[in-house]
């Protein structure tokens, strides 16, 4: 098979069909090439056409050259077909010449010649459009019907009529039409497969196949040979006719061991072998006259032929579906697996369940324990169990998809994060078929935003040791002041003793405040430090009001030394959020601070602040600082935000950057915005749900 | 006593009760402002920093209004710039809290002393300014030139007219001031803040 198909000269072709190439590059040595495989082809095709031809009977059994010019046809683009006819025709010539044809016959066979090849490759062209395979039924049935059938069948009339027109040979116009259409539909059928299944891929087919692929290819080979040859010569005329279909089995063992290029192969040593021994006057066709046994050869090889390229093609598709299949789900099962994915199904109907493999190691499920929503909840942690089973049996009530995020328990204490999305499928009754769904396990991920959230929480806390750095002066004015009244109570107690008239009612008072005075002290402190400590990161129900009033507490003495005036508008009833309060009130610091600071170049008399809070419509809190300073870069007011960005000829240009992180964490949005004479920071915050119970750690 | 925060106000309230001193506190400068104007000796324990007019501020402000309120600042945190501010504008001192109830004790008797002290110069300036304005004009006139140390003559030439009527405004200018001799009449312009007259023709003086 190799061997014909090297001989043929086409090996060149193999790679052809794989890359569309452009037209200029067919216009290169690769056009040479094909015109030269054409003109050989065709002319070897004429000499073994010769060879196949019944004597004393005129015509060919087997007509290769048409066949040759169709393959070579269907092989290359419609651009280039003018080059493969003109190839051919030299070889036509060449082939003619040799017999004692008149040269007007030789020219117009050679027409009816191309019209049949046109016909067939025109029709299969127009009809599939990606490049001609035998592998899928389609293609073969249209291959069979236009190229193989219609072709011959047309283009026969013409070769007739030529005949008939020339006064060449003695016979009829529909004898010769009817030995030339079945010559050549033979051919079609034989060849053509042949030549576009190997020359397409074959050859690097045969390079890639195993060895043991090999080995069979080779027995077949040799068996078919065998076979074909028990049957063809060793037979006598009068062997039962029954005994044609030995070769049978051999060819469907081609077709469906190796597709259509067995298929084909396997048919032409068939034909190859059927019409030699005939030729020679062995086997069951050499028994009535030539064109007796012409035909007979002919139907019975077209008989063959036929289911058996048709077989090939189905086995292909189905092998091919099979694959994609195949390659479909180790895509989808490999990224379920490095998705994390678990895929799961319980059918309520049929009693089954089913979950992939990765998801029972994950839920500690035996591998065929039964599936069921109570085994499910049995793995959820504890805590989560109650909200777990309610999303669940929400879907199941409104017939609606779940997700929910929840904790796995496992045996050993370790606990894993899965996202859960499923929903019950119905039945046509309505009934409840099945449920589906997919869990995530997202353990890594909620594990990396931990270590996220620590790293930021460092970073919020050097922010508020230098924000502290920074009120240093403030801070000591305000704790002087509890000092000064204690220092002058103690005085004013000293001074009284030693006047010896102590009044015991204003001693009571005196020593009172004292003690205020000293908690006062202590709460300062306390709070300096609460702010400055490392924060465990718990959030709780906050009030933002409460927070602007601490807040406002702690910056008393800067804004007092600052000249500026801070007015409130703080919402009564304002709900709580759920927040960390050491980080509000850091960002609400850090908000004040730059306001003050954009106001360093106001005049006294205008510098005001002015923080209000509101209640939002889509339940959230919104907090506003507004200043009358500098405002915000005119180009872009975002700017701020970014690292590093800083008027401030010291500042390090984290601290807006901090807040919008911080403000982002707690679920909310952080705005700037350039207003009147100044500039309008604006946050908002998710008010707490009421039913939110879940601890965020 | 003015300052913002209610604890130190009630503390040093009783620091200088315990010391002996009538204390008034306000929450505020523009409280302060507000009390009617008290004429006795005052001291002013001011903080720097209050919402609204702070110390410096006030202090710029009682000396426009020409009280003889002697200040004593405390501060929170007390910084240089400030600091010399407010003595140069005439503070007594300047105490960052917690300060020693001594030095604050005796910040507030240097400034009573002071006031004290103003207060009696503010009265003797009365006292003859009220004598000077019982003068008319040309007395008021001749006074400028005597106290310049001219003679009758002198002025007499100055004023165009005779010496005889110029010995006349000075005996009258005499009696009005209560005075027998010109020391004592110049001691008495001098109170009163009357300077000497301008002259234009120096040559003649001697």
């Amino acid at each position: 098979m190799k061997t014909l198909a090297t001989a043929l000269g086409l090996t060149g072709l193999d790679s052809r069909s794989k890359t569309q190439r452009t037209d200029a590059q067919f216009f290169e040595w690769r056009v040479v090439g094909i015109a030269l495989c054409v003109f050989v082809g065709y002319y070897l095709g004429a000499k073994i056409g010769f060879a196949l031809t019944l004597r004393p009977h005129p015509v060919s059994v087997l007509w290769p050259p048409n066949s040759i010019l169709l393959a070579a046809l269907l092989l290359t683009p419609v651009r280039v077909w003018w080059v493969i006819l003109l190839a051919a025709f030299p070889a036509h010539l060449a082939a003619q010449l040799q017999s004692n044809v008149p040269p007007a016959m030789i020219l117009c066979w050679f027409i009816s010649n191309s019209c049949e090849a046109l016909i067939g490759a025109g029709c299969v062209r127009f009809l599939i459009d990606r490049p001609v395979r035998f592998d899928r039924l389609g293609n073969v049935g249209i291959f069979i019907f236009f190229a193989a059938f219609l072709g011959p069948f047309l283009s026969s009339f013409v070769d007739a009529a030529f005949v008939a027109i020339n006064h060449f040979g003695g016979d009829s116009y529909w004898r010769v039409w009817r030995i030339r259409f079945t010559s050549n539909i033979l051919a079609a059928l034989t060849l053509v497969p042949l030549i576009v299944t190997w020359v397409a891929d074959g050859i690097a087919w045969l390079w890639k196949i195993r060895q043991a692929r090999f080995l069979e290819a080779a027995l077949l080979l040799i068996a078919l040979l065998s076979v074909n040859t028990i049957v063809f010569y060793k037979l006598g005329p009068s062997a039962d006719s029954a005994l044609l279909c030995l070769p049978v089995p051999f060819l469907i063992w081609a077709a469906v061991r190796f597709g259509s290029r067995g298929a084909s192969a396997a048919i032409c040593t068939l034909t190859f072998l059927a019409i030699w021994s005939a030729g020679h006057g062995y086997g069951p066709f050499s028994t009535r006259s030539a064109e007796e046994n012409a035909l007979s050869i002919q139907m019975f090889l077209i008989v063959m032929s036929v289911p058996l390229l048709l077989l090939a093609a189905v086995i292909e598709e189905r092998g091919k579906g099979a694959m994609t299949l195949r390659e479909r789900e180790d895509r989808i099962s490999l990224a379920a697996e490095s998705a994390n994915l678990v895929f799961w199904s319980i059918n309520f109907e049929r009693k089954e369940s089913w979950m992939s493999d990765k998801g029972r190691a994950i839920f500690n499920f035996g591998p065929d324990e039964p599936l069921s929503r109570e085994l499910f909840l049995s793995r959820v942690h504890p805590e989560d169990r109650d909200a777990v089973d309610e999303a669940i049996e929400h879907a199941r009530a409104e017939s609606q998809t779940f997700e929910i995020e929840y904790r796995l328990l496992r045996p050993d204490g370790d606990i894993r994060w899965l996202i859960s999305r499923g929903r019950y499928v119905r039945n046509d009754r309505g009934g409840i078929r099945e449920l589906i769904g997919v869990a995530i396990d997202i353990t890594a991920q909620v594990e990396a935003d931990l270590q996220l959230g620590l790293q930021r929480e460092e970073m919020a806390r050097m922010s508020r040791v230098s924000s502290m750095g920074e009120l240093t002066a403030s801070l000591a004015h305000e704790l002087n002041q509890p000092l000064t009244a204690i220092a002058s109570n103690a005085a004013a107690g000293r001074r009284l003793l030693a006047q010896g008239s102590p009044d015991p009612k204003m001693f009571k008072e005196l020593l009172a405040d004292v003690a205020t005075d000293a908690r006062r002290a202590g709460d300062i402190i306390h709070g300096i430090h609460h702010f400055v400590r490392k924060g465990e990161g718990t959030r709780c129900r906050v009030n933002l009001n409460e927070i602007v009033r601490e807040v406002l507490r702690l910056l008393h003495s800067d804004l007092l030394g600052r000249g500026t005036a801070v007015e409130t508008e703080l919402a009564p009833n304002l709900p709580s959020v759920d927040a960390d309060p050491v980080q509000l009130q850091q960002v609400l610091l850090n908000l004040l601070m730059n306001s003050l600071e954009a106001m360093n170049d106001t005049s006294a008399a205008s510098r005001r602040v002015v923080i209000s809070t509101t209640c939002q419509p889509n339940s959230s809190v919104a907090v506003s600082v507004r200043d009358y300073g500098s405002g915000l870069p005119a180009d872009d007011a975002d700017k701020v935000f970014t690292h590093f960005y800083s008027t401030k000829p010291n500042g390090m240009g984290m601290g807006l950057t901090i807040v919008r992180s911080i403000v982002e964490a707690h679920g909310g949005k952080l705005r700037a915005e350039n207003v009147d004479e100044g500039a309008r920071f604006f946050f908002t915050l998710p008010v707490t749900r009421k039913s939110e119970t879940r601890e965020v750690a | 006593m003015v300052d913002d925060d209610q604890s130190v106000r009630r503390g040093l309230g009783r620091l200088f009760k315990s010391a002996g001193y009538a204390a008034e506190t306000f929450a505020s400068a523009e409280d302060y402002l507000a009390r009617e104007i008290f004429e006795g000796p005052i001291c002013l324990v001011l903080d720097v920093r209050m919402p609204g007019l702070n110390g410096l501020g006030l202090q710029e402000t009682l000396e426009k209004r020409g009280a003889c309120e002697q200040i004593v600042f405390i501060t929170g945190h007390g910084d240089v710039s400030t600091a010399t501010q407010a003595m140069k504008s005439g503070a007594i001192d300047f105490l960052t809290k917690p300060f020693d109830d001594v030095e604050l004790i005796e910040a507030v008797k240097l400034a009573f002393e002071r006031a004290k002290e103003q207060l009696h110069k503010r009265g003797e300036r009365r006292e003859a300014r009220g004598r000077i304005e019982k003068l008319t004009p040309r007395e008021f006139e001749v006074l400028r030139f005597v106290i310049m140390g001219l003679l009758n003559k002198q002025i007499a030439a100055e004023l165009h007219t005779a010496e005889k009527t110029i010995k006349v405004h000075r005996g009258r200018v005499m009696q009005k001031l209560r005075v027998t001799s010109v020391p004592d009449l110049v001691r008495v312009s001098q109170r009163a803040g009357v300077s000497p007259a301008h002259n234009p023709h120096k040559t003649k003086i001697n």
